[in-house]
């Protein structure tokens, strides 16, 4: 009884599989038709967040977007915002903001890659990224960029021990993650400090484990490419331990912006978000800004930032220069040197790794492309002020 | 009625029949997914996993210096560490834990930090493999073989307790057998088919610790390329990479249980 049960169990698990792999060969040839994109594309109702009716106003029910931040200076605004009641970050419940534009934030905190991840498979309607990391996602959905919150001046680092000058880092190797922002910072600043590239092995390693391990000493682990605040708790917890080269050598080509996906801005409530997250990046860059409020709110971000004090706070502000006002934006996305030359270069080397099959179409602000960089929600915040 | 025997050939098809139904929801949830974002690469078509699948065995490098595709070299970089981790982990713990189930003075010292040890997850101490033992395989073999080690001495260790009757080994001592011949072909031959029991069950979480090293620090392997291609938004490669994975499991079993009725006859029959 019992033999005859497995071996029934045997031979079904093997049919089974023959079956299902000879299937799935079969229908992979036939080549099955992807379904029909251009008429009826936006028939049917996105997953995340659609409501009831469309923009009928403050009376119906608020729709739901929802945006993955990763912990980083620019960032960790949104975490503060949260605690100050500006936006609340659960689902359902609203913040001042929210209030104002009828529009329900929910905030997802996830490692850096995670919200990469959760974003490009549409499990967030917007999120915190960079313009190097944001290309590969693009291929996946169509996004716009609607603010940049800041540049990284120093924020990205290669911090070594025992190493004393590029020729010695040559043939070392470097931790930290691949094929995303540190691998582009690493590879443009040893190309603008003369070198080239190929010398200088990088592999793959977290970057909070790779800070972990450098710190605890640990062999063969001698050279990483981290960003802060795992820079600055390196070099704090390694008195041998210094700079070797840092985004300052590349300044503005590392842009931290938020970005939302085409899909879910043309959604009923997508633009209120869009404006409801500038409104609320700027508010908060006004309470850092205004000296009665200032502290307070670097220690609240320093609390949604690695648990930081006020005095490492105000360091790492000087890494990230913040683009604090709204004309900062619109200089940056329209700026000659972004456009024809920075974004270029991010788009080449993205191919190079393979983040993208072939170059990324980009745009700016004419609603074209796979990656827009619109500054058309910066500028209705910007006019809605001056109204005022 | 509970338990009634189905004949052979509808087993086969309802099995068949289980396989099918998931391959066809998954077609029309990728399609669905499709009419949502053309763009997506969420939930990949056969078509676009067959794509993935032309990557992974691209043949990479130049024509003078040929490298193996990414496939293999991940697959390589897994095995290896795996087959080394679970060599190193199985070695350990047969030792330990048929030592512990043949001399008290050995049980008493060790049960209680074995028995505590084995229940703290593994990967909850990747910070600490990291720090102690490094980045590169000696970290891997200490993450699986640790990893392993201590739920599987608990289990050989209780296996010879329980096992291995005070008649079998008085009756080997009776007829003039040393310590170590009791050792080995009474405990050890007797406790053999509970070891490769054992094995098959450590084989999943050996995989967990494994993967998930790998996604943290690693160069290759499939846990780094699962990692790598979901950043990178390149589904149809993680996907192909999780059948994979199902795949090591599934032979791994089989031919486990293979080698079990293979050496140990004796075991199934009873």
């Amino acid at each position: 009884m019992k033999m005859f049960f497995q071996s029934h169990r045997r031979s079904a698990v093997l049919a089974s599989l023959c079956v299902g792999l000879s299937l799935a060969a079969l229908s992979g040839c036939g080549g099955s038709k992807p379904a029909s994109s251009g008429s009826n594309a936006s028939s049917s109702n996105g997953s995340a967040g659609s409501v009831a009716q469309s923009s009928s106003g403050s009376t119906a029910k608020p729709a739901t977007f929802s945006l993955a931040w990763s912990e980083y200076p620019s960032w960790s605004i949104f975490g503060v915002a949260d605690e100050v009641g500006l936006i609340n970050g659960k689902e359902g419940e609203m913040g001042s903001i929210e209030k104002k534009y009828n529009v329900d934030i929910k905030l997802i905190l996830a490692t850096y890659d995670s919200c990469i991840t959760l974003y490009g498979n549409s499990q967030a309607d917007g999120v915190c990224i960079t313009n190097i990391d944001i290309l590969g996602a693009s291929g996946s959905r169509n996004s716009v960029g609607i603010l940049p919150t800041s540049t990284s001046a120093g924020a990205d680092a290669c911090i070594v021990a025992g190493i004393n000058s590029l020729d010695e880092l040559a043939g070392k190797s470097t931790r930290g993650l691949e094929k995303s922002v540190s691998q582009y910072c690493f590879e443009r600043c040893l190309e603008k400090l003369g070198k080239n590239p190929a010398d200088f092995p990088f592999s793959q390693m977290d970057p909070e484990q790779a800070a972990l391990a450098f710190q605890g000493k640990n062999d063969g682990i001698n050279s990483i490419m981290v960003w802060n605040p795992f820079v600055m708790q390196s070099l704090r917890s390694r008195t041998d331990s210094k700079v070797l080269f840092s985004s300052e050598t590349i300044p503005e080509e590392i842009i931290d912006m938020v970005v939302v996906g085409k899909d879910s801005l043309s959604k009923p409530g997508g633009e209120a978000f869009a404006k409801a997250v500038i409104e609320t990046f700027y508010l908060m860059n006004k309470r850092m800004a205004d000296p009665k409020t200032s502290d307070e709110t670097l220690v609240g971000i320093g609390a949604r930032f690695a648990k930081l004090e006020l005095d490492d706070m105000k360091t790492i502000v000087q890494q990230t220069k913040f683009f604090s006002q709204p004309s900062d934006a619109v200089r940056l996305f329209g700026d000659e040197r972004f456009q024809k030359e920075t974004m270029p270069l991010v788009s080449k080397f993205c191919v190079k790794y393979g983040l993208t099959p072939q170059a990324v179409e980009l745009s700016y602000g004419d609603g074209k492309g796979m990656m827009e960089f619109s500054t058309k929600y910066v500028s209705d915040y910007l006019d809605s002020q001056n109204q005022k | 009625m509970i338990r009634r025997v189905i004949p052979t050939w509808l087993f086969i098809a309802l099995a068949i029949a289980g396989v099918v139904v998931l391959l066809m929801s998954y077609e029309f949830l990728s399609q669905r997914q499709t009419r949502i974002n053309p763009k997506q690469t969420t939930i990949p078509s056969f078509e676009k996993l067959g794509q993935g699948v032309k990557r992974m065995f691209a043949r990479q490098g130049s024509d003078e210096n040929p490298k193996p595709a990414m496939f293999w070299t991940d697959m390589r970089a897994t095995l290896w560490r795996l087959l080394v981790g679970l060599g190193v982990g199985i070695l350990a713990s047969v030792i330990v834990g048929v030592m512990m189930g043949a001399y008290r003075w050995i049980e008493a010292p060790l049960s209680p930090i074995v028995m505590f040890l084995s229940k703290i997850p593994p990967t909850g101490m990747m910070p600490i493999y990291f720090a102690i033992a490094g980045t590169d395989q000696r970290m891997f073999t200490s993450m699986v073989a640790l990893g392993i080690f201590f739920g599987m001495t608990q289990a050989i260790y209780q296996a010879v307790r329980d096992n291995v009757t005070d008649e079998a080994i008085n009756k080997a001592y009776t007829l003039g057998a040393s310590e170590s011949e009791v050792i080995y072909e009474v405990i050890w031959k007797q406790i053999l088919p509970n070891v490769l029991d054992c094995i098959r069950a450590q084989i999943g979480p050996a995989m967990i610790f494994l993967i998930a090293a790998e996604m943290v620090v690693s160069d290759a392997g499939l846990g780094y390329q699962i990692r790598m291609q979901s950043r990178v938004l390149n589904m149809n490669i993680v996907f192909v990479y999780l059948f994979v994975l199902g795949m090591i499991g599934v032979i791994a079993e089989y031919s486990l249980l293979w080698l079990r009725r293979r050496i140990c006859p004796w075991f199934d029959g009873t």
